[in-house]
C-alpha cells in the first residue's frame, strides 16, 4: 500500500496559494513504527498432522480481525490506512488462516465467524496492526472454552520481491498464516489427552448457560483465574440438551452459510488485492529509490515541454486511478448485505443487514425459540 | 453568467453566505468543514459558451509574458525562444506545452461531486477523481513519491493543488454560484519553465443525471449491483 506522510496544517489562509516552494519545507509528523521489535516470521513448513485423532480434533471459530482503524479519522491518512481496504482485509485475513488450519489436518471445522462467540471450542482473534505490500502485522490471540491462552502475541511477515505478482492459490503473507497455524498445532500438543475432551463438554455447557442461566449454569464453575469447568454434567439422552444441540446446529447452520459468502468475497478480492499489494511495495520501494531514478529515468521530452509534463501528469493519474478503483471495490465489501434466507423451527426467516447484524440477528431469534419451546428465562 | 462576471456573482455568493446564517438554507454550511465552506455536491456539465477559449488564453499569455520581458532583443533573440525569460525558459514549446496540459487537465465534460461532512470526491469524467478530507479549520496534504497535493477551503472556495515532479503544478479552484446552479473551476497550470502561470476556467451548469428506472451499487462478488426498488 502506498507510503503517505500527510500534514494537517494550521492556518487561516492559503499560505500555499502563494507559490510552490511555500510548504515544501513543512513538517511532518513522525510515524512510529508499530512492528519495532517484532521478528517477522521468515520462511515457515506447514506442519501436517498425519494421524489426527477425533477426540483432539477440536473446532475453531474465528472471528473476523478487528481492522485496527483508528477512531480520529484524521491519522488514517498518515498512517497509510484506507479504511474501506482495512475492514476488507479484516474478512479476508481469517479465510486465509482458516485455509492453514484446515491445511495443517490438526482440527475438526474452522468456521469463520461474522462476530465473536464466547462458547466456541477455540476462539482465535485478531487485530490488523500493519497490512501493506511490504508488511503484514498482526495480534493473534486464541482462548479456548475454559478460558485458557493457547496465544497471544504478534505476528510480523515481510513479503520479497519473489513474493510478486502472486501465482493462483498462493499470499505474500503465507508463512504468517502457517506460523500461526503451527504455534496453535504446538499449543494442542502440549494439552493432555483429558484436557481436549474437557474443553468440548465446557464448550457445548457454556453454550446451553447462554441460552438458559437458570438451566444450565451450575453444571459450570469458574475458579479464581478465571477458568471454566464442568462441575457435573446433564444426563445421557437428556431432552433439554438434545434441544441446546439443536440449536446451537442451527447457529452453526447460519455460520456455514454466511461462510460461503467469505469464501466467495475472498476469491472475488483476491486477484486486484494483490496487485494491490504489489503496486503498493514497489510505490513504497520506489519513493525509497526515487532520487536516483530521478536521475536516470528515462524522459521522452524536453523538461517543461508537453510531452514531459503529459508523461508526468499521466503516470499520477494512473496510479490515482487505480488507488480510486480499489478503494471503490473496498467500499463494495460494506455492500456485500446479501439477505440471508434461514429456516428454523417450520419457519423462514429472512435476515438483512451486514454480516455481524445478521449473524446477532439470528442469535436472537434461536434463543427466543429456545425460551418458547422450553418455557425457561432466557440465558444472558 | 458571463465568465468575465464570476467574481462579482462570487462576492454575491460570499455575501449570502453571511446571510445563511440568517436563516437562509442556501448556500448551506456542512459539519466539520468551515463555516464558510458550501455544498458542491451534485452533478455538473460543462458549459462550453461560458468557458474559457484556450487559444485566446494562450494568446493572452503570450501578450502578457511580452509585455513583461520589454523590447524584442532583435538578432539575438535564441532560437525557439517567442519571449525571453530568466534560464532559458518561456521558449514557444515550453508555453504551447502549458496550454495543451491545461487543455488535457480540464477535458471532463461531466463532473459529479460527493460531499459529507468529512469529506469531498470530484468525481471527473475521464480522469481522476479529486478527493478531499475535512477537519475543523485544517488543510490536508497528502505526499506520494510522485507528487504531493494540498486541499482544502478557502473561505468558500475549495482548492485542489498538486506538486508533481520536474516543476510541474496543477491547481484547481472551485467555486459556486450564488444560486448552486454554476459551478466554476479555475484551473492553473505553473511549469518552471515559464515565468507565468496558465489558467483556465471552466463552467459547470446542474443537471440532473437521467432516470433510468433503477439504481446500481458496487459489491465485490457480484459486481456492480442494480437494483429497480426504490432507494
Amino acid at each position: 500500500m502506498r507510503r503517505i506522510r500527510a500534514c494537517l496544517l494550521q492556518g487561516g489562509l492559503f499560505a500555499w496559494l502563494l507559490g510552490p516552494g511555500a510548504l515544501m519545507g513543512a513538517e511532518l509528523p513522525t510515524e512510529v513504527d508499530p512492528a519495532a521489535g517484532v521478528i517477522p516470521v521468515g520462511a515457515v513448513t506447514l506442519q501436517v498432522e498425519q494421524a489426527p485423532r477425533e477426540q483432539e480434533m477440536l473446532d475453531v471459530g474465528l472471528a473476523i480481525f478487528d481492522p485496527g482503524i483508528p477512531a480520529d479519522p484524521s491519522t488514517h491518512s498518515r498512517q497509510g490506512i484506507f479504511p474501506e481496504i482495512r475492514k476488507a482485509e479484516a474478512q479476508y485475513i481469517p479465510v486465509l488462516l482458516r485455509n492453514a488450519l484446515q491445511n495443517s489436518n490438526a482440527w475438526g471445522v474452522v468456521r469463520v465467524l461474522p462476530d465473536k462467540q464466547a462458547a466456541a471450542e477455540l476462539l482465535i482473534t485478531g487485530r490488523i496492526l500493519q497490512s501493506d505490500g511490504r508488511r503484514l502485522l498482526l495480534r493473534v490471540q486464541a482462548v479456548d472454552a475454559t478460558g485458557r491462552v493457547w496465544l497471544d502475541r504478534s505476528y510480523l511477515d515481510e513479503a520479497t520481491e519473489d513474493d510478486y505478482p502472486v501465482g493462483p492459490a498462493r499470499d505474500p503473507y503465507g508463512d504468517i498464516y502457517r506460523q500461526i497455524a503451527n504455534d496453535l498445532l504446538a499449543a494442542r500438543r502440549q494439552l493432555d489427552a483429558r484436557q481436549l475432551p474437557a474443553i468440548r463438554q465446557v464448550a457445548l455447557m457454556r453454550y446451553a448457560a447462554s441460552l438458559s442461566e437458570d438451566a444450565f449454569g451450575s453444571y459450570l464453575q469458574r475458579d479464581p483465574q478465571g477458568l471454566y469447568s464442568v462441575v457435573r454434567l446433564p444426563a445421557e439422552g437428556d431432552p433439554m440438551m438434545g434441544r441446546v444441540e439443536r440449536i446451537r446446529n442451527q447457529e452453526h447452520l447460519f455460520v456455514d452459510t454466511v461462510d460461503e459468502q467469505y469464501v466467495n468475497l475472498y476469491e472475488e478480492m483476491a486477484p486486484t488485492y494483490n496487485l494491490w499489494r504489489q503496486y503498493g511495495r514497489e510505490q513504497a520501494i520506489y519513493q525509497q529509490e526515487y532520487e536516483a531514478q530521478a536521475q536516470t529515468r528515462e524522459r521522452y521530452g524536453r523538461r517543461g515541454s508537453f510531452t514531459a509534463m503529459e508523461q508526468t501528469y499521466n503516470m499520477y493519474k494512473q496510479i490515482k486511478i487505480q488507488e480510486q478503483d480499489l478503494d471503490e471495490m473496498a467500499q463494495g465489501f460494506n455492500n456485500e448485505v446479501v439477505p440471508t434466507v434461514m429456516e428454523a423451527n417450520g419457519k423462514v426467516f429472512r435476515l438483512s443487514g451486514t454480516l455481524e447484524t445478521q449473524y446477532n440477528e439470528w442469535r436472537g431469534i434461536l434463543r427466543d425459540i429456545f425460551v418458547l419451546e422450553t418455557g425457561l428465562p432466557a440465558g444472558t | 453568467m458571463k465568465l468575465k462576471n464570476f467574481s462579482s456573482h462570487s462576492l454575491a455568493a460570499l455575501c449570502l453566505l453571511c446571510l445563511a446564517a440568517c436563516g437562509s438554507q442556501e448556500p448551506r454550511s456542512v459539519l466539520n468543514q468551515p463555516a464558510s465552506a458550501v455544498d458542491l455536491s451534485g452533478f455538473w456539465e460543462l458549459n462550453y459558451s461560458q468557458s474559457d477559449n484556450i487559444q485566446a488564453r494562450l494568446n493572452t499569455l503570450v501578450r502578457e509574458l511580452r509585455k513583461r520581458s520589454g523590447p524584442p532583443s532583435g538578432p539575438y533573440q535564441q532560437p525557439g525562444v517567442i519571449v525571453s525569460g530568466p534560464g532559458g525558459t518561456n521558449s514557444g514549446a515550453s508555453i504551447i506545452g502549458l496550454a495543451q496540459m491545461a487543455d488535457l487537465i480540464t477535458q471532463s465534460q461531466l463532473l459529479e461531486v460527493e460531499q459529507d461532512k468529512h469529506s469531498i470526491k470530484v468525481k471527473r469524467e475521464l480522469d481522476f477523481a479529486l478527493t478531499c478530507e475535512f477537519y475543523m479549520g485544517e488543510y490536508q496534504t497528502v505526499e506520494t513519491p510522485l507528487g504531493k497535493e494540498i486541499c482544502g477551503w478557502s473561505g468558500h472556495q475549495l482548492i485542489f493543488k498538486t506538486l508533481l515532479p520536474e516543476g510541474l503544478i496543477i491547481q484547481h479552484v472551485l467555486t459556486v454560484g450564488p444560486d448552486r446552479q454554476w459551478l466554476n473551476v479555475a484551473t492553473t497550470v505553473t511549469s518552471d519553465r515559464v515565468t507565468s502561470p496558465f489558467t483556465v476556467n471552466r463552467v459547470y451548469q446542474r443537471y440532473q443525471p437521467q432516470d433510468n428506472g433503477y439504481t446500481c451499487k458496487m459489491t465485490i462478488s457480484r459486481g456492480r449491483v442494480c437494483t429497480t426498488e426504490a432507494q
